[in-house]
Parts: C-alpha cells; structure tokens; sequence
C-alpha cells in the first residue's frame, strides 16, 4: 500500500457503473463498498498528506467507517461485498494505528515519500554506498557507547550484589540529560511538521531530510532511555 | 526470531570481545550505529605498519544478538589478514556465513562499516592515502 502522492484513477462503479476515484471505500453516488481502494493511508480518511492531524477527528472518522465496513452489515451481501469489508476492515485498522500515533505516522509519511529508514535502509549490495553514515554525529554515537559501557558496569555490579553510588548518580545524570535531548528532538519534530505541511515541495525536502535526521538520533536516544530507566529501575 | 547455530554460537562464545589502546598509532578505531534500531559497535584493530596485516582485532557491541554475532565473526575474519583484504570483506559475505534473515541485514552493514570506519581510522594516523594505499608496500 505504498504507492501515494500520485492522483487518484478514475474507476467505475461495480455497481452504478458512475465513475469515482479508486481512492474511496464507498461509492459516492449508489453508496455501495467498492474494492479496496488503491490510496494511501491518508486518503483512507478522505485526507490529503500532512503530519498535524486533529486526532479527534481523526478517531471519530475511524469509528464512523469501522461501523459502515463491520462485516456484519454484509452477513446478506455478494461474496465479494463480504470480502471487500474484510479488506478494507484491516486496511482500517492499519491506517489508524500508523496514522494516530505521531512518529509512525512521521515515519509512514517519509517512507511514502520515498526516504531511506527503518529495517531495509541500505541493505541490498554493498549497502554503505547508499547510506550517509555521518547522519547522525559521532559524539552522540561516542555518548551512547560510554553510557552503554557504564550501564554493563553497573548490571555486573548489581549481580555481584555490589552497590556503586556514584555509577548511580552519573547515571541519574545521564538519564535527564538524555530525557531532555529526546524531548528536544520531539520539539524539533513537531516544528517540521509544520513546515512540511505549509511549504512548497522545495521546502518540504528539506524538512524530509531534517526529519529522516531527527528520527536516526530519536533512536539512539529512545533505546538508552529505556535502558537506563530499566537497569536504575532494577 | 529464530537465529542460526552460527549465530547463537558467537552470541554465547563472542570472539575477540574488549578493548584496544585508542591513543595508539597502531590501532584504528571504528564506532558505528545502525539508525535503524539505534544500536551501536566498536571494532578496533592493531595493525602492523610494516607489513600492514592485521595482527590484533577487538570488539565490543551493544545490540542485537545478529550484530553480536557479526561483529565477532568480523573480527576472526580480519585478523591475520592485510588491511586492503579486510577491506575486501562485503556484508553479504557476513550474512552467508550466519544465514541472517532480511530484517537482520542491517546488522551485518553495521560490521561493514565498523571494519571500514576502523581501517579508516588507522589510515588517517598513520597518513596512508585513502586511494593508493598498500601499493608502496606491495613492490
Ligand atoms: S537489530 Fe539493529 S543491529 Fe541488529
Ligand atoms: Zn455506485
């Protein structure tokens, strides 16, 4: 389902025969479900692209269509109907989860528009050739070796029924520095949402690449919080 | 996720795991992430500078047990060999060798590179061109 941000085709009615575009679940004119339509998640919703979305609305569409596609309203229909409500049941529910939720819908966008991230980035061939190592800058990558380094530390320690207060505090420490980092990169996020959703295509480009940036590092600083939280936690 | 016995093997017994003088000449260094999960690897060497083959190589990785396993089996790769063979080694020859499934591709980039960014290191210290390298040594 990741073929967007061309236009919608133009198809006929299997049923009135009317045309409408491929995009729709329903028929515009005789109301029938049509085949799965061939958008993406977005125009599931009726929606244009964009990465500020009012969520209320957004859960108050979900539901509304759930209810037309609920397969129990085809329990009587053709085949084919009944099959078509399955389809676009879970096409549903996919598009929801991705979209309602900010960074899979971030990252659901920059994959339609074509950039490189998550597991099949650069992995074909060489894969070096196609990836920018320096997106995401040595001395982070040097803070989050030295911080794992210290976390290992600390679980030996704990294991041996050792306790070291002062790898305790720096790593208190380190937990709100990078607690604020990620909040940081959050902040930034959300202001190239916006940009992208008000620019022009020039723009929007370059707000792909800040954003394709910003998630490599959100990564980094999402598996130390969460590692951090759990050894401090343990 | 099922892993191969190769990599459960170098997952339990990791070859070559630790650490090597940094500030030394003769070591490169390699730190490198994988921005698809966030996890990181080090990979060092020990080269000898007038043979150029690499006599020692360390590791240490925080991350997946694909990345684990890849790395140390890196590291029994390169030892012994000259720099410009380590250079050599492609991560499709890693993912043939521990059977790793397309989602674990990634990880096996991530050896790649730490070789490279490593070799790189070293070449930088000890001034060696990017380009035509071990040639001097070759003749
Ligand atoms: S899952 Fe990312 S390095 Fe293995
Ligand atoms: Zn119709």
């Amino acid at each position: 389902m990741l073929k967007v941000i061309d236009s919608a085709v133009p198809v006929a009615c299997w049923s009135c025969s009317i045309g409408h575009n491929d995009f729709t679940l329903f028929c515009p004119h005789c109301s029938k479900i049509q085949p799965p339509p061939g958008g993406d998640y977005f125009s599931v919703f009726g929606l244009e692209p964009r990465l500020n979305l009012d969520l209320a609305a957004l859960e108050h569409e979900f539901h509304r269509l759930s209810r037309k596609l609920h397969p129990d309203r085809f329990a009587r229909a053709q085949e084919n109907e009944r099959e078509w409500s399955l389809a676009d049941t879970a096409l549903l529910n996919d598009a929801y989860r991705t979209l309602k939720e900010p960074l899979r819908r971030t990252e659901y966008l920059l994959k339609l528009l074509g950039a490189e991230i998550g597991s099949d980035a650069g992995t074909e061939q060489g894969g070096h050739d196609k990836k920018d190592l320096s997106r995401v800058p040595a001395d982070l990558l040097e803070e989050v070796f030295e911080l794992n380094m210290q976390l290992e530390e600390m679980r030996m320690a704990r294991k041996l029924g050792e306790t070291d207060p002062e790898l305790q505090v720096s790593l208190e420490r380190a937990k709100r520095k990078f607690d604020v980092l990620l909040s940081e990169v959050d902040q930034d996020l959300r202001s190239q949402w916006q940009v992208w959703d008000e620019g022009d295509a020039a723009v929007r480009k370059t707000a792909q690449k800040l954003m394709v940036a910003l998630l490599d590092r959100r990564r980094y600083l999402s598996n130390l919080v969460r590692d951090v939280t759990e050894t401090l936690g343990a | 996720m099922a892993y191969s016995d190769k990599v459960i093997d170098h997952y339990n017994n990791p070859r070559n795991v630790g650490q090597l003088d940094k500030a030394s000449t003769e070591v490169g260094t390699g730190l490198v992430g994988a921005p698809e999960c966030g996890d990181v690897m080090r990979l060092q060497i020990r080269v000898n500078s007038e043979t150029q083959v690499i006599e020692e190589a360390k590791f240490k990785t925080f991350g997946c047990g694909s990345a684990i396993a890849s790395s140390s089996l890196a590291t029994e790769w390169i030892k012994g060999r000259t720099v410009e063979d380590a250079l050599a080694i492609k991560n499709t020859d890693i993912v043939k060798e521990l059977s790793l499934p397309p989602v674990k591709i990634h990880c096996s980039v991530l050896a790649e590179d730490a070789i490279r960014a490593a070799i790189g290191d070293w070449k930088k210290k000890n001034s060696v061109a990017e380009t035509a390298n071990a040639a001097a040594v070759a003749h």
